[in-house]
């Protein structure tokens, strides 16, 4: 990989396909600039919010004088205050996402590259993203700027990680939930492949502090099929232990247990408003990140 | 030595205990999920595995007696031990139906390639006779000979017949000639035969009549059958396609110069239904051709017309488009066509006058002669339609017997009574209808008589009109009238004068037809020589009278004796009849002046050579009977029940049969059968242990991710 930064993980062309998407957050977000989010601040603005009565103090040039006409009532006109849009990258670098099975990229690689290409998306609608890695231990949060500089610059950062050998997913992940004191955008990139009710309880923890969470499940195709031809001695990234199988005569099971593990995500993702999305690495990053911006963005209309 | 193969039966189980483990170690992120799943799918896994050593295991073992070529005995006895002799009777069916067409040649010569085939497969010291089946059946090799070049030489030159076959009569000679060897050998009978149910038709007759009667009378008795092994070869084709003419009818039978005959052609079909052409040819010259549509298994009829006939023999023949079966394509018949009838009146002058102008008015007409009553001794009888006689009576001895001979044969005899004689020289001729019972005078108030015909009751009577247009009523005047007594044998009543009174009465006398009237042919006794009706009555009685005599224009081929008078017209003793093929066409004299035909045995153009006669003459046309044309074969079903054979075994080829032959004498052999199994076991197996790959669906396909990544489960 000579390229460094965004060009480590994006081509032109691929930049130019997300250059009109915007990643728009579902809920009431807090920044620290003005911009196209709806914020939980009421003030000045060009979008009304709703009216309250005039108490003493008000400012006189915020009463709504028509109402006043009609109802002989004092009432102060609000508006919905307009804010900028923090998004926080969670990046998993665990052992488990250390696998490939094929030609394409390994899990690691295909959620940098996600996350290259969802940052840039963001920084292109002038809000601003911030990044977290983590593997057996935090390893580097990197604050919310809207620059493409400091994306690059997180980028390089993210480049010089390798996947780790263990996991620690669900404590890191109420580390950063702890640390984020605003409402703003969370995205996991990980294969989730730890403790399920941890991780359940660490998404939970984000919506608790009422941030807007997608999580993208970042799963390699033999994984979810265990799609393998031949019996051989399978060694766990995470742990090092090892086992003797054919695939082809506990495929119907494992493919079971793998179904009800994404279900079991998906349903407490669901009842807790977070975004689930199951991503294949073998699908193209651009193609995926569009198709669900655009998904997105039909859904919240 | 190939059981040594069965030890392959381990090398599944073998292979198994070992089978060195894989060494390549493989990453995997979800090792969890995969221990649980192998924890899962132990139990079925083993049970798989299970199965598929059984099958791996059954498969080995099945190839392994395959190879070892293992074989199932199915005779019993002392077979076992020691070789068997044998002796066996091939029975070759020989009915023209053996001359069908197939693709891989004759049926008759796929039988005898097949006859010389069991023959070769005769072990030295195995004796064999061989006999045909056609209406007799022909011993070809009547002793069962340990010759067997002698007795193939002999297959090889065999013709097949024209005719039918009678399959139990030959059959029970074959056994018959088994039976009368000595020693205990195993018999073989081996029928080789087209299928055809016709010539099993005595095998289901004597089944039919065995099970009514319960008893065991039938041609081949039980005991003998259950002792013998039947082989039979049905080479024929299973669904046949022919069509031929199978019948003919030529009217009137009696033709004239100048006359159309009229051909009633009957077509047969085997098969589907189909348009035929049928076509008439007349002395090698097609006359007529036509269409027919003929309907499946049925026979149609359509009529042709053929104009413009010289006197003379004409050949002629109906032939259909050549088929499978070209032996019925043709049917042959003969048209004999006369110039005049040539009439014989015997009598004196003043009673036969009028006959006489009535028959010839013309002076230059030589068909009628006239002789007196005492030529009747010398005049050769036979060269005349019909004789006249007018007052004949009283005959000589000599004359009567000569005039009844030529009535028996053929001839026509009309008798008109005179005064010549009294009653009881009448009683000489026993031909007559009936004899006189005397003379009336009839009174001149009761002389006008009606004539009525009366309905002919009796077949052997030729049809009568009187030619009168209708509703007149022709009258005579009676002057005398002879009464009758009963009547004779065959004799009938065919014209009345008035209430009841015979005026008319007509007899057949063997071939011939004798009529006698009760009036004279002159005016003494009535008017009946002068009025308008006269001349038809009598030209009738000569024309119909000669046409009920006239030969059949065609014959089938039979071995029953045929007397020669109705097949050959005026045959005399130095006549000679040569048969199509040329041989001479014997004749036996049963005496009493009685000739007859013992068979004919070819089917085709008879020729006669008269004493004198430059050229021989067309006297027969004989034909196949069309009996076999009518292809039905017969189901194995069928023939087992009707001939009630314990041992009995088909083959449809001659390849089936000396399969049949070789598992019956050796066993059969189970290789095949084994392959076989052997073949699905494989299958089974390949199926089974691919059946993971084929019908599991992946975790994805249960759960619907859209290009998004939104998971939607199904």
């Amino acid at each position: 990989m000579s390229e460094e930064g965004i060009g480590a993980y994006l081509n032109p062309a691929q930049m130019a396909k997300l250059n009109r998407l915007a990643l728009n957050s579902r809920y009431v977000v807090e920044g620290t600039l003005a911009g196209r989010h709806r914020s939980a601040q009421k003030g000045a603005s060009t979008e009304f919010a709703d009216h309250r009565s005039y108490m003493p103090g008000d400012d006189l040039k915020r009463i709504d004088w028509k109402v006043l006409g009609r109802t002989d009532k004092y009432y102060i006109r609000r508006y919905q205050d307009e804010t900028n849009l923090r998004v926080y990258l969670l990046v998993d670098r665990s052992g488990s996402m250390n696998y490939s099975s094929g030609t394409h990229k390994t899990k690691f690689n295909y959620a940098c590259t996600l996350a290259a290409a969802l940052g840039y998306v963001v920084l292109k609608a002038r809000d601003a993203v911030g990044m977290y890695i983590y593997g057996e231990k935090m390893d580097a949060a990197l604050p919310c700027k809207n620059s493409f500089n400091e994306l690059n610059n997180a980028l390089k950062v993210l480049q010089g990680y390798k996947p780790a050998k263990g996991t620690a997913g669900a404590d890191v992940m109420h580390q950063i939930a702890e640390s984020i004191n605003r409402r703003a955008m969370v995205i996991i990139l990980s294969d989730l492949l730890d403790d399920q009710p941890e991780i359940i309880k660490a998404i939970a923890h984000f919506r608790k502090n009422l941030h807007d969470v997608i999580v993208f499940h970042t799963l390699d195709p033999v994984e979810l099929n265990l799609d393998l031809k031949r019996g051989a001695e399978f060694e766990d990234l995470e742990t090092g232990e090892r086992m003797i199988a054919d695939p082809r005569t506990m495929a119907k099971e494992y493919k079971d247990l793998m179904g009800t593990f994404i279900e079991d995500y998906r349903k407490a993702c669901s009842e807790m408003k977070v975004d689930y999305r199951l991503v294949k690495t073998d699908e193209p990053v651009d193609t995926f990140v569009r198709a669900y911006l655009e998904e997105r963005k039909r859904l919240s209309r | 030595m190939f059981l040594w193969a069965l030890t392959a039966a381990a090398i599944p189980l073998m292979l198994h205990m070992f089978q060195r483990r894989k060494t390549v170690v493989t990453p995997f992120p979800t090792l969890r999920f995969l221990k649980a799943a192998q924890k899962r799918s132990s139990s079925r896994v083993r049970f798989e595995n299970f199965l598929l050593w059984l099958l791996r295991t059954l498969l080995l073992l099945m190839l392994g007696f395959a190879f070892a070529l293992p074989v199932l005995r199915m005779t019993t006895g002392s077979s076992w031990l020691i070789r068997t002799r044998r002796d066996v009777a091939i029975v070759i069916d020989a009915s023209y139906s053996m001359t069908y067409e197939l693709d891989r040649g004759k049926v008759w010569d796929i039988c005898k390639d097949a006859a010389v085939s069991v023959i070769e497969g005769l072990l030295s010291g195995d004796r064999v006779c061989v006999y045909v089946a056609g209406d007799v059946p022909v011993p070809v090799i009547e002793k069962p000979t340990t010759e067997h070049a002698t007795v193939i030489q002999a297959i090889r030159t065999l013709s097949c017949l024209s005719g039918t076959s009678k399959l139990d009569e030959t059959v029970a000679l074959a056994l018959k000639a088994l039976e009368q060897q000595e020693g205990r050998r195993e018999r073989e009978v081996y029928i080789l035969t087209d299928g055809q149910a016709l010539p099993w038709q005595g095998f289901r007759d004597a089944a039919k009549k065995e099970e009514q009667a319960g008893d065991n009378k039938a041609l081949i008795p039980r005991e003998q059958r259950d002792k013998v092994s039947f082989f039979t070869l049905l080479a024929g084709a299973q669904q046949p396609d022919n069509a031929c003419p199978s019948n003919l009818k030529v009217s009137p039978p009696l033709l004239l110069a100048g006359q159309s005959a009229r051909l009633n052609v009957r077509v047969g079909r085997t098969g589907t239904a189909k348009q035929v052409t049928v076509a008439v040819e007349v002395d090698g010259q097609e006359r007529a051709r036509r269409a027919v549509t003929t309907e499946a298994n049925a026979e149609s009829s359509l009529e042709f017309a053929v104009a413009g006939l010289e006197p003379g023999i004409h050949v002629a023949k109906v032939t259909t488009p050549q088929d499978a079966l070209p032996i019925d394509d043709e049917f042959l018949f003969l048209l004999r066509v006369r110039k005049q009838l040539p009439v014989l009146i015997a009598g004196p002058q003043e009673a036969t006058r009028y006959l006489k102008a009535a028959l010839a008015p013309g002076a230059a007409d030589d068909s009628v002669r006239q002789i007196d009553v005492a030529e009747l001794d010398s005049i050769d009888l036979r060269d005349y339609q019909a004789v006249f006689l007018c007052d004949v009576f009283p005959l000589t001895g000599q004359a009567v017997m000569r005039i009844e001979e030529y009535a028996k044969t053929g001839g026509v005899v009309i008798v008109f009574p005179g005064d010549r004689a009294d009653l009881s020289a009448y009683a000489e001729m026993k031909i007559l209808p009936a004899q006189p019972k005397g003379t009336e005078d009839i009174p001149v108030e009761q002389a006008a008589r009606p004539l009525r015909r009366l309905p002919n009751q009796k077949d052997q009577i030729v049809n009568f009109n009187l030619p009168l247009p209708p509703g007149s009523i022709p009258t005579v005047a009676l002057k005398r009238i002879m009464s009758f007594g009963d009547l004779q044998e065959n004799g009938a009543v065919l014209v009345t004068a008035g209430d009841g009174v015979p005026f008319m009465t007509g007899r057949a006398v063997g071939r011939g037809r004798v009529f006698m009237f009760a009036i004279s042919a002159n005016r003494e006794w009535s008017t009946f020589p002068l009025t308008a009706f006269f001349l038809p009555v009598v030209h009738q009685l000569i024309r119909q009278g000669a046409g009920a005599s006239v030969q059949p224009p065609h014959l089938a081929m039979s071995s029953n004796n045929i007397l020669v008078n109705e097949a050959v017209p005026n045959y005399r003793e130095d006549d000679a009849i040569a048969m199509p093929s040329g041989a001479p066409l014997p004749v036996k004299d049963n005496g009493n002046r009685t000739f007859v035909i013992e068979e004919l045995p070819e089917p085709g153009i008879y020729t006669r050579a008269k004493a004198g006669a430059a050229q021989p003459e067309p006297v027969l046309a004989v034909n196949t009977d069309r009996l076999e044309s009518r292809l039905t074969p017969a189901t194995t079903e069928e023939l087992s029940e009707w001939t009630g054979f314990k041992k009995f075994l088909t083959a449809r080829d001659p390849e089936e049969l000396t399969r049949l032959i070789g598992e019956y004498r050796n066993g059969r052999s189970l290789a095949e059968v084994f392959l076989w199994i052997a073949l699905l076991l494989a299958l089974a197996e390949w199926w089974f242990a691919n059946r993971a790959l084929r019908t599991q669906t992946g975790a994805t396909e249960k759960m619907t991710v859209d290009l998004s990544g939104k998971v939607v489960t199904t």
